[in-house]
């Protein structure tokens, strides 16, 4: 049985329904392939969810199918199809790589593979594209809406009137469903025009033409002449050709290096926005594509017209033939037609601990005398409160102690031309109002620089100490922005930011990762992230994510100098215990626990998921609890949560710094050669505290001394305690050991007195194999006795043989002699016949009886030696 | 564990990175409390039948529902399943358990074992919940955790294993029979992790018993090991310890070899052994010269480097665990994304798969519950916070229940091509497999403790900080609390050094306002410094060159941040 065991084995299970019964999903739980695509020779639109019963992508995405066939089913026929199955015929059929895969059929057209996230509303979205992958376009107010929307747009003239089919237009309808193929979330939008006036806005005269619109670039009219008119062409014409003015990034979750594709191309602008595709309007999504489009409007004007606008307002076909000269004019207007426009501008802090901030309203003047309008001023532009700024810094000795609570104004020239001139208003803020500056202090570093001149100033990093621009609804709130001076930033800097979009319903963990605080509901963040040097900022979390903060965040990275921090990523020390032994340090708390505090610090910089450090965590917490507490803090940071300032930052992990008390500055490291111990610590810190500069010795001191020589008795005491325990451990273990050893004796004494009785047995034993011993020699002598004996008796048969034979002779010879006198004595004769053999019959019998002696006595002599050898 | 393995014919085409599968980008992750009650009832639904049907048994059949002796007659899935009990929370039934060991193991015994799984599974077992004990409420006696009835079983069961080690060469015979040592006429060939996973235990032992003959053969066989390797620094599968020799010149991270490499560094972090580190150092630089190619490892020729067979085997998936631990977090991810995608193909990881054609290999479709993916999983969850690596422990509570879960247990998958069920269940599945699915989805367990809480014992030899975190699983996911091993020996040597630093402490605290005496104490300060700098200086004059302590992890850089949902970044090069 055993071995039988061992071969057996069990088929599979036999595959069982996936979606229970009542659902609207058909589930085909057997793998029938061929029957699915029977069914679906009755619907127009067929979704196919292929599924493996063990794969948990597919349980998970379970649920989110029968949302949407909740909502479709009478539309759609979603069948789902275990492939996994190996009887199937669609194990037989398809090989697929992973779990699930969901297909999708218009009429003949198909399949077409989903592959956007596996989320109901998406997938709802991707369904109805597929449904209607033309949109029919009836007005010209239609077409604005379609046309105005960020994601490109192909739109195709087809006149219905003269054929119920007019030619070309079944490809235009393939092409719109080919796309889908490459664009699973349908970023280029298809429609349809068929009015003859609608479709003339975009200048499209000849029915079959198709146009692709775009914001920035001209746009397009598919050349028919160059590429072949097939679904395919104009697909890929429509993908390459597209503006990408502002990208949404949807990782698919398999090793993929999209996001190192696209930071590597630079600076990049993430903005995180919770996004449902299926709503009709999206405002803040709009807001922010018109911010988009702003920043890349490069040969635009200033107040920038939407183009749309501009189709709206003329009559004149714009598009690909769009007259050249128009963008010229615009461009000279902007230059002439200069008014006065203003910037709140706030001047760095002349001491970072100063409470209040200077406020200034820098406004660009073309005309002596003109105050800026309060009313309606519009910010200016990029570039020209860079210059003013400029100039600013010339007149710096002017500014540069204003502690005002009035308002004070002054003019003056501007640095580049002498036609303009600027004004500068200012007053002094308290520095609450500026809510968006961050509270940390840079205690280590003296802010000295605040107000050297343009170009020579290499601390850009110090904290507020540069002019930089600001969300005036922050402070001055009767000021409305009005137009918008980022237009066109991407070709003027060369700062250029790339702009997308990420889903916070499905990518907030990005967001987290660059530090949106998780306490918030609103899952809105955006972050400018410079792969290149290694760093990221962060729009404020206190101010709400809307275009005009979004503007002012790349107007702020974009300037000179850039008043934007480096966004520290905190870890979240909410939760951790005051108390600790070793002290947990976050980003937030560095400066406090270490830079500021009146103690020498040991700093452990450590990640818990580095082997290295996490079996140092005993020496540490002996150290902390040895180091004396008055003097000392033993403490840690890990640095995969909590990000330094550059200097502070380290390469390798663990690594020790010590930071005297009062010489904060001159941290020292524990030497790396060194393996890590207490002692080793304690000499590292001994060695390095001892640097600290003698102070004469006052009364004070004395008391000082008092402090620490009380504090080395308690040390003591501790220890002494601590000895205590141990003289107590050691008295249990004496106890213990004492306790064995009096078991140790019992069981000895036990052990000998056993041995005692073992050795009696085996006296007796031996006696009585002594005994047994002289039994065997005696039977033996039997033995030898019997033997002797039974030789004789042997002898003796033998002389009796002898004596038999002797006989027979005597009677064979009596018998010669007596046969002459045979007639007469017969009867005397047969007697003497009959007498010799009863004699011979008695000896055989003796013989016999003798021999079945000996064979007994053969008996008793080897079970007498078996015996023997069991003793 | 391991498996001889053949090449299989030349490497063809690499570099066809798999579609993505899955685009899992699901808006939410799993549900973490819910899956981690799903695995504790699967521990529970294999226990408990293992307990009625097989025992004493070593192992479940889960099939036919009774037991059968596999690598000796020690109740093996028991001694491995016991600190998973505590892992789960059930002190009670460790406690019970204990002593069910206690009383009915015995290693006098005419058995044939492998001296390799022998270590791992009932010593690192026995050793685990040893110093565990008394987290789970055991009483132990005074001299724990230098003592105690489980440690000396543990050493009992180590000893039975030293006969091995006495060879020409040191490196242990594979058998060993635990009442009469080697068989006359044992073969003398060996594969390569088994002559180099001892370290962990044995170093354990010997700190603790104060016996040092354990991490002496451990560290000769390992040393042995390291004069053997090719020229281009990679070793074969199997050796001859008799003679030296390679029988098996294939080289790569998997079957044979694995643990190998896996107690080099983990044998370095809890030794604190530079020696150690810097040989995986090396290895893993001719691993990444010769076997890497798009973050797989392959098999190859170990004096040529030339490729043997381009084959992604399933104990191979243990390797980016370890380079977490080491701080190669990115190669990690990027390879265990590579290997995610094998186990979505199948709902498991074959044993052997070939890469190019991205299918099975003939004879090794099997997957009998193995850890290591998990075990990786574990890992870089801890690093990195990825909701991927979530996902794939979703994967295998789900494939696992769906597939292999039977009345008695779980039964080996013996086919992965049709899911076909075998007659076994490994003690591993419940030492291991369970054990880091349920760590996985428990980042509160004690096990996790980043140092935080702390236990203070009182010995015989002093005051002694335990379960600070930083465990050191074994090759069979038995956790080691480094702590300990700082406990038993020279303790009090280095007790007495830090009373006499404290002092001149207070004492040179209060001589800071006397500035003579204080340039003295500077003084001495430094020469007790300069001897031990002396030392290591000449003893490590090689390493110095790469400027940073080899018992380092690098920092994580920019891009680590957004490295998760399958992200990968390229080198900044």
């Amino acid at each position: 049985s055993c071995s039988r065991a061992k071969d057996v084995t069990m088929p599979a299970k036999l595959p069982v329904n996936f979606f229970s019964t009542r659902s609207p999903v058909i589930d085909l739980f057997r793998g029938q392939l061929d029957y699915a695509d029977h069914l679906r020779q009755d619907s127009e639109i067929a979704l196919y969810f292929f599924y493996a019963p063990w794969c948990g992508q597919s349980v998970a995405v379970r649920e989110e199918i029968e949302r949407v066939a909740n909502r479709l089913s009478d539309q759609v026929l979603f069948i789902a199809i275990n492939c996994w199955w190996n009887q199937g015929k669609c194990r037989k059929q398809k090989h697929f790589f992973y779990f699930p895969v969901i297909h999708l059929y218009h009429q003949s057209f198909g399949p077409i593979e989903y592959k956007g996230p596996m989320s109901a509303v998406y997938i709802e979205k991707f369904v109805r594209r597929v449904m209607t992958p033309l949109l029919y376009i009836s007005s010209r107010s239609k077409l604005l809406d379609f046309l105005s929307n960020y994601e490109p747009g192909v739109v195709g003239y087809f006149e219905f009137n003269a054929s119920p089919q007019p030619p070309g237009y079944l490809t235009f309808f393939a092409s719109a469903l080919h796309s889908l193929k490459k664009d699973y979330v349908g970023a280029v939008r298809f429609g349809v025009v068929t009015d003859k006036r609608v479709a003339e806005e975009i200048s499209l005269v000849r029915s079959g033409s198709v146009y692709l619109h775009r914001h920035i670039n001209t746009s397009l009219i598919y050349p028919h002449d160059i590429m072949n008119y097939t679904a395919e062409n104009v697909c890929k014409w429509a993908l390459e050709n597209r503006e990408l003015l502002i990208r949404w990034l949807r990782p698919h979750g398999g090793k993929s290096l999209l996001l190192n594709n696209e930071l590597k191309k630079g600076p990049a602008l993430l903005v995180f926005i919770p996004y449902n595709p299926l709503a009709e309007i999206q405002p803040l999504l709009d807001e922010i594509t018109r911010v988009a489009l702003e920043y890349h409007s490069c040969n635009r004007s200033q107040a920038a017209e939407p183009e749309l606008q501009h189709i709206g307002s003329s009559d004149s076909p714009a598009s690909d033939s769009s007259d050249p000269d128009a963008h010229m004019k615009l461009a000279e207007t902007f230059l002439i037609t200069k008014y006065p426009c203003c910037n709140t501008v706030v001047l760095p802090q002349w001491h970072s601990i100063s409470r209040t901030h200077n406020v200034c309203e820098l406004c660009i003047n073309q005309t002596l005398g003109v105050k800026p309008d309060k009313v309606n001023v519009p910010h200016c532009n990029f570039y020209e409160i860079e210059t003013a700024l400029d100039s600013f810094y010339l007149q710096e000795h002017t500014f540069f102690q204003v502690v005002s609570n009035s308002i004070e104004c002054s003019n003056f020239l501007s640095f580049y031309s002498p036609f303009s001139y600027y004004t500068a208003c200012c007053r002094t803020v308290e520095r609450h109002f500026l809510s968006f500056i961050s509270s940390e202090k840079t205690i280590f570093q003296t802010p000295k620089v605040a107000f050297s001149s343009h170009g020579k100033k290499d601390n850009a990093d110090i904290q507020n100490s540069v002019p930089h621009i600001e969300d005036r609804n922050c402070f001055i709130p009767d000021l409305h922005i009005s137009g918008t001076n980022i237009t066109g930033l991407s070709c003027r800097t060369n700062k250029t930011l790339n702009l997308y979009l990420l889903d916070s319903n499905l990518f907030w963990i990005y967001a987290e990762r660059l530090g949106a605080s998780r306490s918030t509901h609103l899952k809105e963040f955006a972050a400018i992230v410079d792969l290149k040097e290694e760093l990221h900022y962060v729009l404020d979390q206190n101010q709400s994510l809307t275009g005009s903060s979004l503007e002012n965040f790349i107007k702020n990275f974009s300037v000179l100098y850039s008043p934007l921090q480096r966004h520290l990523v905190g870890g979240t020390s909410g939760h951790v215990p005051a108390e600790r032994v070793v002290a947990e340090v976050t980003s937030s708390t560095f400066h406090g626990v270490v830079l500021s505090s009146e103690k020498n610090v040991v700093l452990l910089y450590y990640a818990q998921w580095c082997g290295f450090c996490a079996s140092l965590n005993h020496i540490f917490i002996q150290l902390a609890r040895l180091l004396p507490p008055d003097h000392f803090i033993v403490a840690r940071i890990d640095i995969t949560q909590n990000d330094l300032p550059w200097e502070f930052m380290t390469d390798r992990l663990p690594t020790i710094l010590f930071f005297p008390r009062q010489r904060k500055d001159r941290s020292v490291k524990f030497p790396e050669d060194f393996p890590v111990s207490l002692p080793h610590l304690l000499k590292f810190i001994l060695h390095h505290s001892s640097l600290s500069s003698p102070e004469p010795c006052t009364k004070e001191c004395l008391h000082k001394e008092t402090v620490l020589q009380q504090g080395h008795i308690s040390h003591l005491e501790k220890e002494i305690q601590k000895l205590r325990l141990e003289i107590r451990a050691l008295h249990q273990a004496h106890d213990a050991l004492e306790a064995q050893l009096s078991e140790a004796r019992r069981e000895e004494h036990r052990l000998q007195q056993q041995k005692h009785t073992l050795e009696k047995q085996h006296k007796t034993l031996q006696l009585h194999s002594e005994q047994l011993q002289a039994t065997y020699d005696q039977k033996n002598r039997e033995l030898l006795e019997m033997a002797e004996k039974l030789q004789e008796l042997a002898d003796a048969s033998e002389n009796l043989l002898k004596e038999n034979t002797l006989l027979r002779i005597l009677v064979a010879s009596r018998e010669g002699k007596l046969q002459s006198k045979d007639e007469s004595k017969e009867a005397l004769q047969s007697e003497v016949q009959t007498g010799a053999d009863d004699s011979s019959v008695l000896v055989s019998t003796a013989l016999t009886t003798e021999e079945n002696r000996i064979d007994h006595v053969d008996t008793v002599a080897t079970e007498h030696s078996s015996e023997n050898r069991t003793e | 564990a391991m498996a001889l393995v053949r090449s299989l014919g030349s490497l063809l085409c690499l570099c066809a990175l798999r579609v993505p599968a899955g685009p899992g980008a699901a808006a939410r992750g799993p549900d973490v409390a819910s899956y981690r009650e799903r695995v504790r009832a699967m521990f529970y639904h294999a226990y408990e039948h293992y307990l009625e049907s097989a025992f004493p048994y070593d192992e479940l059949r889960p099939l036919t529902c009774d037991g059968h002796d596999t690598w000796g007659s020690f109740s093996l899935t028991l001694i491995d399943a016991l600190d998973t009990l505590l892992i789960l929370g059930n002190v009670t039934e460790f406690q019970r358990v204990v002593t069910v060991l206690q009383e009915g193991v015995d290693f006098d015994i005419d058995v044939n074992a492998s001296v390799f799984e022998t270590n791992i599974r009932v010593v690192g077992g026995l050793l685990s919940a040893h110093l565990l004990s008394k987290k789970a409420g055991v009483e132990v006696e005074v001299g724990w955790p230098c003592s105690g009835p489980l440690l000396r079983m543990a050493e009992e069961a180590a000893r039975k294993l030293l006969p091995a080690f006495q060879t020409p060469t040191g490196m242990p015979y594979g058998t060993v029979n635990l009442l009469h040592g080697v068989n006359p006429g044992e073969t003398p060939v060996t594969c390569t992790a088994g002559i180099g996973t001892f370290i962990v235990e044995f170093a354990t032992l010997s700190h603790l018993t104060g016996d040092p003959v354990f991490e002496d053969v451990a560290r000769k066989a390992l040393k042995a090991l390291w004069k053997n390797r090719s020229d281009i620094g990679l070793v074969g599968n199997h050796i001859d310890v008799v003679t030296a020799k390679w029988v098996a010149q294939d080289a790569g991270i998997g079957a044979g070899v694995d643990s190998y490499f896996e107690y080099l560094v983990k044998g370095a972090i809890l030794l604190q052994d530079k020696e150690l580190m810097s040989m995986f150092l090396e290895y893993n630089k001719a691993i990444k010269n010769y076997t890497k190619f798009d973050d797989w490892y392959l098999w190859v020729q170990m004096y040529k480097g030339t490729v043997s067979m381009p084959v992604f085997q399933s104990l191979e998936a243990y390797w980016p665990g370890l380079q977490s631990l080491i701080g190669d977090v990115d190669n990690a991810m990027r390879t265990f994304l590579n290997y995610y995608t094998v186990w979505k193909q199948f709902g498991g990881l074959p044993e052997f798969y070939n890469i190019p054609q991205g299918y099975t290999v003939d004879k090794r479709e099997g997957y009998p519950l193995r850890p290591e993916l998990i075990e990786s999983a574990m890992y870089l969850y801890r690093a990195t916070r990825d909701p991927i690596l979530l996902e794939l422990g979703r994967d295998a509570v789900e494939s696992i229940e769906k597939i292999s879960k039977v009345d008695c247990g779980f039964a080996t998958i013996k086919d992965l091509r049709d899911h076909r069920l075998d007659n076994r269940m490994e003690s591993f599945f419940l030492a291991e497999t369970v054990k880091y699915l349920y760590l996985l989805f428990d980042p509160d367990n004690f096990i996790h403790n980043d140092g935080s809480d702390f236990d203070v014992v009182i010995t015989p030899y002093g005051e002694c900080i335990l379960n600070a975190g930083g465990y050191i699983f074994n090759t069979e996911a038995h956790p080691i609390d480094p702590a300990a091993l700082h406990c038993c020996r020279k303790r009090k040597e280095e007790q007495w050094e830090v009373e006499d630093l404290m002092r001149e402490f207070y004492s040179l605290q209060k001589n800071k306002k006397f500035p003579l005496k204080q340039t003295s104490d500077c003084g001495e300060g430094e020469c007790a410094k300069d001897p031990r700098d002396a030392s290591l200086g000449g003893k490590k004059r090689n390493s110095k060159k790469s400027s940073h302590s080899l018992l380092s992890c690098p920092s994580q850089s920019f891009n680590s941040k957004l490295a998760v949902l399958g992200q990968v970044f390229l080198d900044n090069t």
